[in-house]
């Protein structure tokens, strides 16, 4: 599937486009939760108020973000939360690790988080002799598939029912040959249960916190981050910093559209709001920057933060449908992978992963503009020096080109000419990548040159 | 320095300009309240029942009960036959559990459900969730659930909409995931 040596978008995309069907079924599946999508959203007459406010609220928090950060430290911990701060990645591991050992933990059950993945706090906890269980079913199944999420909130959508029926029989012991969505739900249902009565420390993700009141809100349909945190007596709640919202007011603007836009449903099964330990046990939150701090001075860059993790951009992407999730270079794919994952992307290919064409800033919930972020990502990958293979090397020639009439007069009149005379299959070579999946277009008589100047001047 | 001081002297430089904190002022749709909920429920996939009274609560546990079924109650006034154990993990085999619910959001089905009483745990690891909820304490949207709800200092709290469910096997929803695999609310 995704397994390649080259971690640039278009080769681990040519892979996953090998398999027509899978290609078409994938494609089809998003764009079923994107219909999904626009009934919830049109079903609400204030739908454009609430992206509005969103967008307003979120904005108001990222520029305050310091006083909200230091209000909902002081309010968590007078409701007896314990409150850590991580400046990056490899510190969020150690925090974590060191309330897990403290406590000698050797099981820990986590719902899913994007945060911990961006961490890659899996392998290191792992490598520390704690067993992590991934809870979330898409995430168990790719845990146990040894892959990464393909997408934020269905993190398995890349694979098919009988995949999962195989991987579970080997795995869990289901019946060979068995690939029924409800037979296999229910056996992970069982297998699950064992792991969360029998774990020491419970892990989760953060859907919004809560300034004003020192509370963390976690969202999930399947009931696994409150059977997890509510279990055994530590719970950890792993926080990216931009996850702050000011009150319970704009949780609740939030809350209305999360759900709406991720998946068709009015709202998640289960919105839970922790705002302190259980009886004798202990809450713990880790605020993680991790770059998040580095985005914010840039004005373009900075707005990605507005976003919810709704993953609505993903669904409505031609290009995330038509090439997995697997074949971005970083950890979440789709529009908002490439807005936040972009400066990491050693390739420096996903920033091209993307025609521009606005659908996933239509759709985003908070209004992330998606595609001017882009956009703004290609430009500072130009200036850096630093195109993707390929485009280094023709991209100043077209520019010369496109700048000069004449020159470009000149090679338009000989394409067209060459589009008339020449059999296809002598050109398509000299359209690259362009033409692999495209027909050659049917060359116009003249050129729009002539006819402006014939008609219009 | 440390990583908060580290943390809060990066955010010093922000880039975006400073924006106020909006109005929210959001038109409830305040028309057949407790229908808009019922059809919100179905959609989540949980049942309305329309009890009226206490009785027909009852009445179901006491069935249940016959039936042989493990069920807890956390509602004053209903009797089933089974205590809040010691232990957290001796609930896991309770078939049905009785638990109040403080507020109905008819915009999207959703119940505001308090830290029960005894465990937390309790309303996720039952099999099968009833909910009771006072008829006047249907809201029209979630801006007026958080004005009213109580989320008290040390305490927890969860909207709860229909049983849990899953649609991560090829997008086939099934209901019934790790939570509840059925929610009744009676509305009284
Ligand atoms: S950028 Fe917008 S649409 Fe995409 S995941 Fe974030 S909130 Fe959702």
């Amino acid at each position: 599937m995704s397994h390649t040596a080259s971690k640039i978008h278009a080769d681990k995309a040519a892979i996953f486009c090998k398999d027509e069907d899978r290609v078409n079924w994938h494609s089809k599946a998003l764009w079923l939760l994107r219909e999904k999508r626009d009934r919830a959203a049109s079903s609400l007459p204030e739908w454009e108020q609430l992206r509005q406010l969103g967008s307003e609220i979120k904005l108001h928090t990222l520029t305050n973000l310091a006083k909200y950060l230091e209000m909902f430290e002081q309010n968590c911990q007078a409701n007896g939360i314990q409150v850590h701060w991580a400046k990056d990645a490899a510190e969020h591991n150690e925090i974590v690790h060191g309330i897990l050992s403290h406590h000698q933990v050797k099981k820990l059950v986590k719902s899913k988080s994007m945060l911990t993945e961006e961490c890659h706090m899996n392998p290191y906890l792992e490598e520390r002799g704690i067993e992590v269980i991934d809870t979330d079913l898409g995430e168990r199944i790719i845990q146990l598939a040894g892959q990464p999420p393909s997408h934020i909130v269905v993190p398995a959508i890349h694979l098919k029912k009988e995949e999962v029926g195989e991987l579970f029989h080997e795995k869990i012991g289901t019946e060979a040959g068995a690939s029924d969505p409800t037979y296999l739900t229910r056996a992970a249902r069982a297998h699950l249960r064992e792991q969360f009565l029998s774990a020491d420390a419970a892990m989760t993700g953060v859907n919004m916190a809560i300034a004003e009141k020192g509370a963390v809100v976690v969202c999930t349909n399947e009931g696994n981050a409150d059977m997890g945190a509510n279990l055994p007596k530590v719970q950890i709640h792993s926080m990216g910093m931009d996850k702050m919202v000011p009150n319970l007011d704009s949780a609740a603007v939030l809350l209305r559209m999360l759900a709406r836009n991720a998946t068709g449903q009015p709202v998640t099964t289960y919105s839970s709001f922790y705002r302190g330990p259980k009886a004798g046990g202990e809450m713990h939150v880790v605020i993680v920057d991790n770059g998040r701090s580095n985005m914010l001075k840039d004005k373009i860059l900075a707005e990605s933060l507005k976003c919810i993790r709704c993953g609505g951009c993903m669904n409505t992407c031609p290009v995330y449908r038509r090439s997995g999730g697997h074949s971005y270079n970083y950890t979440i794919p789709g529009p908002i992978g490439i807005a936040v994952g972009a400066q990491k992307d050693d390739t420096n290919s996903i920033a091209w992963a993307c025609t521009l064409c606005g659908s996933c800033t239509q759709v985003c919930p908070t209004k992330v503009p998606l595609d001017k972020i882009i956009h703004h990502h290609r430009r500072l990958k130009a200036e850096a020096g630093n195109l993707p293979y390929g485009k280094r090397s023709y991209m100043p020639v077209v520019g010369k080109v496109m700048g000069s009439a004449p020159m470009l007069n000149t090679s338009m009149a000989m394409a067209r000419t060459a589009l008339r005379i020449l059999p296809g299959s002598l050109l398509k070579p000299f359209a690259g990548a362009w033409g692999k999946y495209r027909e050659l277009p049917v060359a116009p008589k003249s050129s729009f040159e002539a006819w402006y100047k014939k008609n219009r001047s | 320095m440390s990583s908060k001081s580290f943390i809060l002297k990066a955010l010093e430089q922000t880039a975006i300009a400073p924006q106020p904190m909006p109005e929210i002022n959001v038109a409830p749709r305040v028309d057949d309240l407790i229908g808009q909920f019922e059809t919100n429920l179905n959609t989540v996939a949980g049942v309305l029942h329309r009890a009226g009274s206490l009785d027909l609560v009852q009445e179901k546990v006491n069935t249940l009960v016959a039936e042989g079924k493990q069920v807890i109650s956390l509602v004053d006034g209903i009797n089933a036959n089974r205590e809040t154990p010691e232990d957290q993990h001796d609930l896991k085999d309770i078939d049905f559990a009785v638990i109040p619910g403080e507020l109905a959001v008819a915009e999207n089905g959703a119940i505001w459900v308090k830290q029960p009483e005894g465990h937390r745990v309790t309303p996720f690891i039952c099999e099968n969730l009833l909910l009771v909820v006072e008829a006047d304490n249907v809201v029209a949207n979630m801006h007026q659930a958080v004005k009213k709800l109580t989320l008290d200092s040390g305490k927890f709290g969860a909207f709860i909409a229909g049983p849990s469910k899953t649609a991560d096997i090829e997008q086939a929803l099934v209901v019934g995931a790790h939570g509840a695999c059925s929610l009744n609310v009676y509305l009284v």
